[in-house]
């Protein structure tokens, strides 16, 4: 029997360690099955808009289209629908994707006024948090491997087995027992990842970097745990001492972080965006019109010289008032992604020394489930919303008919491609914590065997 | 008694060593030879178990030397230990093995073979009953323990044994099985060096006995031929290193 078979069966002989490992698989098998399905719902749910839409659609061309037909009156009426679709890796790392909406049918109204729409009800889904296969890695796995490594070396220690091991002249021990509890971790996080993957049809080289992060992430938690268990001599203080290790920068400096970056780069609602702009379009009806079409043509002169109409309502005023509403925010719009930019560059900052932080950066930009990700939407959004307007204003302001022949041609929304990257910068950082603490661990256990770790205690 | 007087299977030669600024070994000299039982008595302090941790490489003495079937324990730990099969005092092996699982264990971190062929001759040879041998050694009582670790040893087949403390905690026919044990390991020309507070029991198997005082040996007693030691003589020399029995 080989000494890593033996070491095997020693450490698989261990209820309390093959526990952690299968309670380990269990969890991130639960995790996996909770992110197909969830993304699953939002798949079904698009395709459920998809199919309202679809009716909704037929239902206003019968009603406003044809050779009497204003664009005014269509464009008021069609909400046209724009979807995010899931990314496929998207269910390892949810992300985002629970908070930011991933569909939202818009009109050619104000843009401002309708895409922060869901915010209000989005906090709440923020409470629970989001228990997906990142989850487990960043949470739950860390506390795995404090069960399986906190008395690898004390235990041998407090049962007087460790001289017993080291006076045998086999090299290699803590190298085995580490890398088969690595081993183990990993396959107990790889192998419901892999069906995921394959489930959800994930790309080969996002899953491979996923599971590369993981098993830097992993590897950092096992040098820490390796350091400690070898520097401390009680396998109670090495627990509390690791757990201690994990409470701190897995959970108190990540909210504390947040906090401060909260704090220090104040960033307004959306909602409030939504009600700033309102109050411009509201405003409108009380005001001249000129004072409307005004501020109108200073982005779009090509309309100037055709704002007159007969009686006191024109779409075309209707719409410029909204227009202006838009870009009488759109300072405060700048404004606000802006913060959240600058709030998401910071939270980057902070994953470069918390590998916590930088793996779960690194899982939500593979899987393109990140706030880059729900900016990426936000703004294919906006530039949608730029060409239904192109798309109805020259009728509008030509008094042209909307007929049915151009209501098919009104621009549909083509989904984003998913932009999944590796953010080497997050890697590099989660490659450098893992090396210093599997080499400062390493270096410890190693001195083990030295005169103080050997020392009797009674001569 | 077979001493022989080829080179000694253990030597230390004028070996020093301190923890801190604390001396524990100061000028050591001891050797054993194959086929020989030497018992290493000593209060506490005296240095025994610090001897013990310089033959298993553990530290590097200050001074002298330190050989090990001719091999230093500090340039060639493994070489050394390759030699020696080591029993600790509190043999705790791991309770959710079986003995049989155990000695295969810690054979396999040696690198030695783990078939039954070596596993079972070990066991019997200690006596351990063999509807024991493939029960989890949770229940095992501390003889049967010691047996478990003493068959770890012969398995091994090493041509140097080193005992801390060996009949520590055992009832007296544990004792008596013991004291067999080493007699076959004297016939196959084991040498052995056990490290005791146990008196009588040195006696009833050593073929010396060395007085550590002090981080040296004062005094060394050897068995006549066929003759046992003094009992008397030997409890007041060893009432002066610090521990009477």
């Amino acid at each position: 029997m080989s000494p890593l078979r033996a070491e095997a069966r020693l450490l698989l002989r261990s209820g309390r360690n093959l526990f952690a490992v299968i309670l380990l698989l269990m969890l991130t098998s639960a995790a996996v099955w909770s992110g197909l399905v969830q993304m699953d719902a939002q798949r079904a749910t698009i395709e459920r808009v998809e199919r309202e839409q679809t009716r909704d659609l037929a239902a206003v061309e019968a009603a406003q289209a044809g050779p009497k037909g204003e664009a005014g009156y269509n464009a008021y009426y069609a909400f046209m629908l724009t979807q995010d679709p899931p990314p496929a890796l998207a269910f390892a790392a949810i992300g985002q994707r629970d908070l930011q909406p991933f569909v939202l049918r818009i009109r050619a109204l104000g843009l401002e006024a309708q895409r922060y729409d869901s915010e209000n009800y989005n906090a709440e889904l923020a409470l629970p948090g989001v228990f997906d296969w990142a989850f487990v890695l960043i949470y739950l796995a860390p506390l795995v491997i404090i069960a399986l490594t906190h008395d690898m070396v004390t235990a041998e220690r407090e049962a007087g087995r460790l001289r017993l091991l080291l006076s045998l002249p086999g090299s290699g021990l803590w190298r085995r027992r580490t890398g088969l509890r690595y081993a183990l971790v990993l396959a107990a996080l790889a192998l419901p990842l892999i069906t995921g993957a394959i489930i959800a049809g994930a790309p080969v080289a996002g899953t491979f970097g996923i599971m590369l992060a993981a098993a830097l992430y992993c590897a950092f938690w096992f040098g820490l745990a390796l350091l400690i268990g070898a520097a401390l001599r009680a396998s109670a203080t090495a627990a509390a001492a690791m757990i201690g290790c994990w409470i701190v920068p897995t959970l108190v400096i990540p909210t504390l972080g947040n906090a401060a970056i909260a704090g220090a780069i104040p960033a307004g609602k959306g909602i409030d965006l939504t009600l700033a702009q309102r109050e411009v379009v509201h405003k409108g009806w009380d005001i001249p019109k000129e004072e409307t079409f005004e501020p109108f043509f200073v982005n779009h002169p090509e309309w100037r010289g055709k704002e007159e109409f007969e009686g006191r309502f024109h779409w075309k005023w209707y719409y410029a008032m909204h227009q202006v509403g838009d870009e009488t925010v759109a300072q405060d719009v700048a404004d606000y992604r802006g913060a959240l930019t600058a709030r998401d560059k910071w939270t980057s900052r902070l994953g470069l020394i918390l590998p916590g932080v930088g793996t779960m950066n690194v899982m939500h930009r593979l899987a393109d489930t990140d706030s880059t990700a729900g900016f990426a939407y936000q703004d294919s959004i906006a530039a949608y919303h730029e060409r239904l307007r192109k798309f109805y204003y020259p009728y509008m302001f030509n008094d042209k008919a909307f007929t049915r022949a151009d209501f098919a041609q009104i621009p549909r929304y083509t989904s984003r491609v998913p932009g999944g990257s590796l953010p080497a910068g997050s890697l590099v950082a989660l490659l450098l914590a893992a090396a210093l603490f599997l080499w400062l661990g390493a270096r410890k256990v190693t001195r083990v065997s030295s005169a103080r770790d050997s020392r009797p205690k009674d001569d | 008694m077979a001493q022989g007087t080829a080179e000694p299977a253990i030597e230390l030669a004028g070996v020093q060593h301190s923890y801190g600024t604390a001396p524990v070994l100061r000028g050591l000299d001891l050797s054993v030879q194959r086929g020989e039982i030497y018992a290493l008595l000593g209060g506490n302090g005296a240095g025994k178990s610090t001897t013990l941790s310089a033959l298993l490489g553990f530290i590097a003495p200050s001074s002298g030397s330190v050989r090990v079937c001719g091999i230093d324990p500090v340039s060639d730990p493994r070489g050394a230990r390759a030699q020696m099969a080591y029993v600790p005092e509190n043999v705790s092996l791991y309770d959710h093995l079986t003995a049989r699982e155990n000695i295969a264990y810690f054979l396999a971190l040696a690198g030695h073979d783990t078939g039954a062929s070596v596993i079972e001759p070990a066991l019997g040879a200690v006596g351990l009953d063999s509807q024991a041998w493939d029960r989890r050694m949770s229940g095992f009582s501390k003889g049967m323990r010691q047996k478990v670790a003493i068959a770890l040893a012969l398995a091994r087949d090493v041509p140097v044994l080193l005992l801390d403390e060996p009949t520590s905690g055992l009832d007296p026919r544990a004792v008596l099985e013991f004291n067999g044990l080493l007699d076959t390991a004297r016939e196959r020309q084991v040498a052995v060096l056990m490290v005791t507070h146990d008196l009588v029991s040195a006696v009833d198997i050593a073929d010396r006995i060395g007085f550590l005082t002090a981080g040296r040996i004062e005094e060394e007693q050897q068995a006549g031929e066929g003759a046992r030691f003094d009992l008397n003589a030997l409890h007041d020399r060893y009432a002066g290193t610090g521990q009477a029995i």
